[in-house]
């Protein structure tokens, strides 16, 4: 449907300026007396001008086409792999889940060749860790 | 002013083989990340910048301006192969390099990009060294009222230069500036918006929301097309065998000259100009060369001057882009945007005061660009045969080390997990705006630019009593916004007639 999308997403904008604008600035930024500016004036000014252009958008949209459902769907689940990845990886360390990721994402992409899922979820991996922990004496996470 | 003393420091800190190093090493890897699919230069910059954390300024800077360049060179390689663009700015050069390699001419066509580019860039360079010292003097008699007149104007260009709808540019730019108010309010410190979370206090990280929207976001991107897919990529040349169809004769060169010099004009000039970036500057210059052309009809089936013409005006724009953010510390592209991550993490604040504070550091960063381009051209000379190689490496590679590269990198730029998963956030929020149609590019110029943009209101305040009609005594701030509010009519005009025609 033609539309669609920029209504999903001016929507959105207008929702986010104002709640932006009625509920989080006004609980979450600090009053100051006196001054030429109060801290609160730029998050509400750019808040309106969000919400504004949001409803813009909701009522005029251009032809933009909204993004597939199904690759929505695989990048969710990918961000998803990361969000776990990277809170196994502050427990453990990188250098224990830093393969396995590695190795994850290769297969969920589609990759099958042996020799290039050990030069992915080891020799990259290794070289990343002599590169940062070896070479430039830093911490690796 | 710079004293000619400071200048000769600066060229002799460049040549030095430490440095030398540092730009071969980026001028090496960027032609081999331009060449491969899917990564492009930009990533490249966005990846390597937190491993530059522990280099001093110079070589750092040299190293990313080094990528950025071998980038546009190494993206021609897969154009002309495979008819897949490595960067967007090569998309012009597929145009008349992929016939071209058809017939049997892959190197002719590989070596004519590459000439096309590093004289373009040359070009360009030679410009930036000459024009940014007087522009800076310019720009430092600018008070908080002309800047901020400046901001409105940068915004209004940059709003309606990049992406397809004004609202959304304007959007994106709120939104940017929405995100920029996180932390700290630049007049009275007091935190806002930081949830009680204190590890926000100094505002979000620009590393991290750099990296996670314009690398990580398009790694989702692309991993989410080539999920479960096939990961043999093909390169399909065969060359005549005739010498003269692997070489590029000093005639032909020479023939494409006044081709070059308009590529290299026109890439000078939009790269000077916040926003408009190198795509538009390669089919601009190619859609001159072929409406200038005796023969327009050669033009898509394998005419080198089509490649001179865009692979100059795209080279040319890199050092141009430098002048708005050497002068007014205004980044125009997303590399400027990520050169200025690297000056931030350095503790250097771009603008006119870089050449006052640092005018040795800016002279060894134009003598580094030049040598850059000498080494470009080396480098793309021995290395344009092994490059062909390169394309063929399977995207699970890429984009497996690239996601664990962005990890370590953000680690060590923010010092912990906090920052790698704003930066994941980052990413969320990139790949959604990037599906809805919304330019990263303003989201990340306006968040960088936020803060100064705040100061710059809350001193114009202060410095007129908060009259702000006071803005109109001074003649530069006065041209500064009719200029703003002129670009903004004319690109609402320039939207709306273009929607009419698409409907």
């Amino acid at each position: 449907m033609i539309g669609l999308s920029d209504r999903i997403s001016g929507t959105f904008f207008l929702i986010l300026g104002l709640t932006m604008y009625l509920f989080v600035n006004p609980n979450y930024i600090e009053t100051v007396d006196g001054g030429n500016i109060s801290p609160s004036t730029f998050p509400n000014v750019v808040s309106i001008v969000i919400a504004v252009c949001g409803a813009m958008l909701l009522f005029r949209p251009t032809p933009h086409q909204s993004p597939e459902i199904r690759s929505v769907v695989i990048t969710s689940t990918y961000v998803l792999l990361l969000v776990v990845g990277l809170y196994v990886m502050s427990r453990l360390g990188f250098e224990y889940i830093a393969p396995v990721l590695a190795l994850i994402i290769m297969l969920a992409i589609g990759e099958r060749r042996p020799l290039w899922l050990v030069v992915g979820a080891i020799v990259i991996p290794v070289l990343i860790w002599f590169l940062v922990t070896i070479a430039l004496g830093r911490a690796l996470p | 002013m710079v004293d000619i003393a400071t200048i000769l420091a600066g060229f002799a800190d460049a040549f030095t083989l430490y440095n030398l190093t540092f730009v071969l090493f980026g001028v090496v890897l960027g032609q081999f990340v331009g060449a491969v699919p899917g990564i492009g230069p930009i990533m490249a910059m966005a990846i390597a910048i937190p491993f530059t954390f522990g280099l001093d300024a110079l070589p750092a800077i040299a190293f990313l301006v080094g990528v950025n360049k071998g980038g546009l060179v190494g993206g021609a390689v897969p154009a002309i192969l495979m008819n897949t663009p490595g960067t967007p700015d090569a998309a012009a050069t597929a145009l008349d390099g992929y016939p071209l390699a058809k017939q049997g001419k892959p190197l002719k066509a590989t070596k004519m990009a590459l000439f096309s580019s590093i004289t373009g860039d040359t070009i360009s360079d030679i410009v930036l060294i000459t024009v940014s010292a007087p522009l800076a003097i310019l720009a430092l008699k600018m008070g908080p009222i002309e800047i901020f007149a400046l901001m409105i104007c940068a915004f209004s260009i940059l709003a309606g230069l990049i992406g397809n709808s004004l609202i959304k540019g304007i959007i994106a730019a709120a939104f940017g500036l929405l995100v920029a108010s996180v932390g700290q309010d630049p007049e009275h410190f007091t935190p806002r918006l930081i949830f009680g979370n204190w590890e926000l206090f100094n505002g979000l990280p620009l590393p991290s929301v750099a990296i996670g929207m314009l690398a990580i976001s398009e790694l989702l991107r692309r991993m989410s097309i080539a999920h479960g897919g096939s990961m043999n990529s093909a390169i399909i040349t065969e060359e005549t065998g005739n010498p003269d169809d692997q070489r590029v004769t000093w005639a032909e060169y020479w023939s494409c000259r006044y081709t070059l010099l308009r590529g290299a004009g026109i890439g000078t000039i939009l790269g000077a100009l916040p926003g408009i970036g190198s795509t538009a500057a390669a089919f601009m210059s190619y859609a001159m060369a072929k409406g200038s052309s005796k023969d327009p009809t050669s033009f898509g089936k394998g005419n080198i001057q089509g490649i001179a013409a865009s692979e100059s005006a795209n080279s040319a724009v890199v050092g141009a882009n430098l002048i708005p953010l050497l002068t007014l510390g205004i980044p125009g592209s997303v590399g400027a945007a990520l050169i200025i991550s690297a000056f931030m993490i350095h503790g250097l604040q771009p603008g006119p005061l870089l050449f006052t504070n640092q005018g040795q550091l800016v002279y060894g960063l134009f003598g580094a660009m030049l040598m850059a381009n000498f080494i470009n051209l080396w480098v793309g000379q021995l290395g344009l045969r092994f490059w062909v190689r390169v394309v063929s490496a399977p995207e699970s590679i890429i984009f497996s080390s690239a996601i664990l590269l962005c990890i370590v990198g953000v680690s060590m730029a923010t010092g912990g997990m906090f920052g790698v998963a704003i930066m994941l956030v980052f990413a969320s929020v990139g790949y959604l705006m990037s599906s809805f149609g919304y330019s990263l590019v303003i989201f990340i110029i306006a968040f960088f630019l936020g803060p100064r943009f705040e100061k710059s209101i809350s001193q114009s305040l202060a410095l007129t009593n908060g009259d702000l009609t006071q803005i109109f005594k001074s003649p530069v701030a006065v041209a500064l916004l009719v200029f703003a509010v002129i670009s903004f009519f004319w690109f609402m005009r320039k939207n709306t007639r273009e929607r009419d025609n698409e409907s």
